[in-house]
C-alpha cells in the first residue's frame, strides 16, 4: 500500500490537534472539518485546509458517515482519520469508508462490529482464554429481573453498543432495578442507537488497568504496557497514569498476555486498548476500545512511541516498526483531563463562553488542547477542553509537575475539572497508588473549608476594593492607608484608631 | 474601605487599604483587615475576567471569582465557597428575604439541556428524592430529583424542550419534608 498524502480528521478539538500534528510529522497533509461554532478553533488554524460542516449537532456533521466520506473524497483525501468517540468506531461508517476507497485509520469494520457489540467481545474474551466477570448476554425487559436475581445486587447495566465509561449504570438493589434498566434502555437508544443492555457482576473495588495494543497488516501484535485509569466519576476517567502503580510484575505480564492473546483471537489491526478489572491478585477482562484512547498520552510518554503517527504507518500497510522485546517502559506519567464541569456540583457539564485560558508548560509538561478564546462549550459536545500530561523518571517527581502545572492552568468562563484534580494529588491514596475506582467518591462536593472561609472572605474583600474604586495612593503626605483606601468614597470613610 | 462579606452565612467587615511598602512586585497589593488578624493580599488577573493569582501573605493560591447577583462565588486551588460582598454601611442593613416561610420550592434544572420525561402530572403527589424531570445533555440522561416531597402544583417545560441551567421545571407545593442534602 501506497504512503498516505493526505488524511480527513473526522473529529474536533484536542484529538484533532493531535492528529493534525502527528500528520505533519509524517508529512502527510491535513484536511480538518469543523461545526458552524468552530471556525476560530486550534484545529481549523493548524490543518492545511477546513471544510464546514452543516450544523453543530453532531447527528448532522461529526457523526454523519455518508457526509464525512463525502467530504474526504472531495478534499482528494486518502485516508480518514476518525479520532475517538464520534464514529472512530463504528463499522458502518470505516465500510463506507472502505467502499469509497479511503483508508480509514483503525481496526476493520468487521473488528469494530465484534469489539463495539460487547457482548461478542467478552464472548472472544471468553474464547482467548482470557478471564470474564460473571454476566449475562443481552438482556429483554421481560426477563431482566429474573437474571438480575441470579446475579445479585449490586450489578451493572451496561448498553451493548457502549464504552468508554458511557452506558453503564450501576443498581444497588432490587428496588431501583427496574427504573435504571428504564433508563438505560433509553439512555443506550439516544447516544448509540441500540437500546440493547447486558447484566455484570459488580466488584466493590476493583481497579482500572487497561493495555495498549498495536498491531499490523501481518497480523503481529505488540504490546505497549498498562495504564491505571482508576479515578474516574459516572464511569468517566479524570486521571491516568503509566505504569500502574501498585501492581507485581506477575500481574502486569498476566495482563499484557491477556491483552495480546484477545487482540490475536479478534484479528486485531491499528492501536487498540483491552481493559480489565483488578481485584487484589485477580484481573477480569472488560472490553476492547478499538480506537486510539484519550489517554493514549501516558503511554508515548513512558515508551517514546508516537501511537497517533504510528497509527497512520500501519494504516498504511507498514509492518510495526519494533518487536516486543525493543519496548521498554520508562519513568512514570500521569495526566488529567481538564473538562468543562462543574466539581462541585456534581461533575454536572459547564457551559459558557472561555474568556481566557492560559495553558501550562516547562520541563515534563506536555499539553493537548482544543481550547480558544471565544470558545462556546456547547450541549453538542463532549465536555474535554484538553490534557495536561507530566512525565518525570519517577512517579513522585511526575506528581509534583502536576501539581506545578496545574497551579499555572487558568481557564475562565467556565467551570473545570481542575479543583478536582489540585484535591486528587494531594490525598494520601493517590500518592500511595493504592487507590482504586472509589477514589473519586471521596471527593463529594468538594473539601469542606474551614479557615478558607476567612482566606475566601479576604479574596472577596480584595477582589471587591479592587474593582470598585481606584487603588491609587493618595499624592499629599502619609494619610492613614486605611483611609486612602476609600478612594472616592473617602471622606466618608470612618476612621481606624 | 470597608467590605462587608458574608461566607456560609457568617457576615465579617473587612478593611482594605492599598499596600506601600517600597518592595519589588507589589502592584496591586493589599492589605486586609480582617478584626485582629491583618494579611497582605495581591490579586494578578491571569487570564480574562475571572482567573487570578491570589498570592495570600507570600504563598500563591489559584483562583477564580465569578461574579454572582449579591457577590462572587470564588474558587480557591480545590475549594469552593458563595460569597455576598458590598462596601458596609455606617448602619447595619436588614437582610431581606429572610425565610418567609414559603413552602413552595422551584426545582431548576441543573444544568442546560433538552428535557426528556417529565414523569409526573400537575397536582401529583412526590416524595423527596424521586424524579420529577428528566434532563440530557453531552449524551447523558441525569434525574432531576424533588428536594422536597410535596404535591406538583406547576410544569414549566415540556419533554423535547431545550432550557437553560437554573431554568424553572416543576414547581412543589411542599409538605415540609425535605430532602437531606444539599439541591
Amino acid at each position: 500500500m501506497a504512503r498516505l498524502r493526505r488524511v480527513l480528521i473526522a473529529n474536533r478539538g484536542e484529538i484533532a490537534v493531535r492528529v493534525i500534528r502527528a500528520c505533519r510529522d509524517l508529512g502527510i497533509e491535513p484536511v480538518a472539518v469543523y461545526a458552524p461554532s468552530e471556525a476560530d478553533a486550534p484545529h481549523v488554524r493548524l490543518a492545511d485546509a477546513a471544510v464546514p460542516l452543516p450544523a453543530d449537532e453532531p447527528a448532522a456533521g461529526y457523526l454523519n458517515p455518508g457526509l464525512l466520506v463525502d467530504l474526504a473524497r472531495r478534499a482528494a483525501a486518502d485516508a480518514i482519520h476518525p479520532g475517538y468517540g464520534f464514529l472512530a468506531e463504528n463499522p458502518v461508517f470505516a465500510a463506507a469508508c472502505d467502499a469509497a476507497g479511503i483508508t480509514f485509520v483503525g481496526p476493520s469494520a468487521s473488528v469494530l462490529a465484534r469489539c463495539g457489540d460487547k457482548a461478542a467481545a467478552r464472548a472472544a474474551a471468553v474464547a482467548a482464554g482470557a478471564p470474564v466477570l460473571v454476566g449475562t448476554q443481552p438482556v429483554e425487559p421481560s426477563e431482566a429481573a429474573t437474571h438480575a436475581r441470579k446475579i445479585g445486587f449490586p450489578l451493572l447495566i451496561k448498553a451493548v453498543g457502549g464504552g468508554g465509561g458511557k452506558g453503564i449504570h450501576l443498581v444497588h438493589d432490587r428496588g431501583g432495578f427496574d427504573r435504571a434498566f428504564q433508563l438505560a434502555r433509553g439512555e443506550a437508544e439516544t447516544a448509540f442507537g441500540d437500546g440493547r443492555v447486558y447484566l455484570e457482576r459488580w466488584i466493590r473495588a476493583p481497579r482500572h488497568v487497561e493495555v495498549q495494543i498495536v498491531a499490523d497488516a501481518a497480523g503481529r501484535v505488540v504490546h505497549l504496557g498498562e495504564r491505571a485509569c482508576s479515578v474516574q466519576r459516572r464511569h468517566q476517567k479524570l486521571i491516568e497514569e503509566a505504569p500502574a502503580p501498585a501492581i507485581d510484575a506477575g500481574l502486569r505480564a498476566r495482563l499484557a498476555d491477556a491483552a495480546v492473546r484477545v487482540a490475536r483471537e479478534l484479528g486485531y489491526r491499528n492501536a487498540g486498548t483491552v481493559e480489565f478489572l483488578v481485584d487484589g491478585d485477580e484481573c477480569f477482562f472488560i472490553e476492547v476500545n478499538a480506537r486510539i484512547q484519550v489517554e493514549h498520552t501516558v503511554t508515548e510518554a513512558t515508551t517514546g512511541v508516537d501511537l497517533v503517527a504510528l497509527q497512520l504507518r500501519l494504516a498504511a500497510g507498514e509492518p510495526l516498526p519494533f518487536e516486543q522485546d525493543a519496548v521498554a517502559a520508562r519513568g512514570a506519567a500521569i495526566e488529567c483531563r481538564i473538562s468543562a464541569e462543574d466539581p462541585h456540583r456534581q461533575f454536572f457539564p459547564s457551559l459558557g463562553v472561555i474568556d481566557g485560558a492560559i495553558e501550562p508548560a516547562g520541563p515534563g509538561v506536555r499539553v493537548d488542547s482544543g481550547v480558544w478564546v471565544g470558545q462556546r462549550v456547547s450541549r453538542h459536545f463532549d465536555p474535554l477542553l484538553a490534557k495536561i500530561i507530566t512525565y518525570a523518571p519517577t512517579r513522585d517527581e511526575a506528581i509534583a509537575r502536576m501539581r506545578r502545572a496545574l497551579a499555572e492552568c487558568a481557564i475562565s468562563g467556565v467551570d473545570t475539572t481542575m479543583p478536582f484534580h489540585r484535591w486528587a494529588l494531594e490525598q494520601p491514596d493517590f500518592i500511595s497508588g493504592g487507590y482504586d475506582v472509589r477514589f473519586a467518591d471521596a471527593w463529594g462536593a468538594g473539601p469542606q473549608i474551614t479557615d478558607g472561609d476567612a482566606t475566601a472572605a479576604l479574596v472577596a474583600a480584595a477582589w471587591f476594593a479592587r474593582g470598585t474604586t481606584a487603588l491609587t495612593l493618595p499624592a499629599d503626605g502619609a494619610p492613614s492607608r486605611w483611609n486612602a483606601a476609600g478612594g472616592a468614597d473617602r471622606r466618608r470613610a470612618p476612621r481606624v484608631r | 474601605m470597608k467590605v462587608e462579606v458574608v461566607v456560609r452565612g457568617a457576615r465579617r467587615v473587612v478593611e482594605v487599604a492599598p499596600l506601600d511598602d517600597g518592595c519589588a512586585g507589589v502592584a496591586g497589593g493589599m492589605l486586609v483587615r480582617d478584626g485582629e488578624a491583618e494579611q497582605r493580599v495581591r490579586l494578578e488577573p491571569v487570564a480574562g475576567s475571572e482567573c487570578w493569582r491570589v498570592v495570600v501573605d507570600g504563598s500563591a493560591v489559584p483562583a477564580r471569582v465569578i461574579r454572582t447577583e449579591t457577590g462572587a462565588e470564588i474558587v480557591l486551588g480545590a475549594s469552593r465557597v458563595a460569597v455576598d460582598v458590598r462596601r458596609a454601611l455606617p448602619i447595619p442593613s436588614r437582610r431581606a428575604g429572610a425565610s418567609g416561610g414559603s413552602d413552595r420550592v422551584e426545582v431548576r434544572a441543573p444544568m442546560p439541556g433538552l428535557v426528556i420525561a417529565i414523569p409526573r402530572s400537575a397536582g401529583e403527589t412526590v416524595e423527596a428524592g424521586s424524579p420529577v424531570a428528566v434532563v440530557e445533555a453531552m449524551k447523558m440522561q441525569m434525574d432531576v430529583a424533588a428536594p422536597a416531597s410535596g404535591r406538583v402544583e406547576e410544569i414549566r417545560v415540556r419533554p423535547g424542550q431545550e432550557v437553560m441551567g437554573g431554568q424553572v421545571l416543576v414547581a412543589i407545593r411542599s409538605d415540609g419534608a425535605v430532602r437531606g442534602e444539599g439541591a
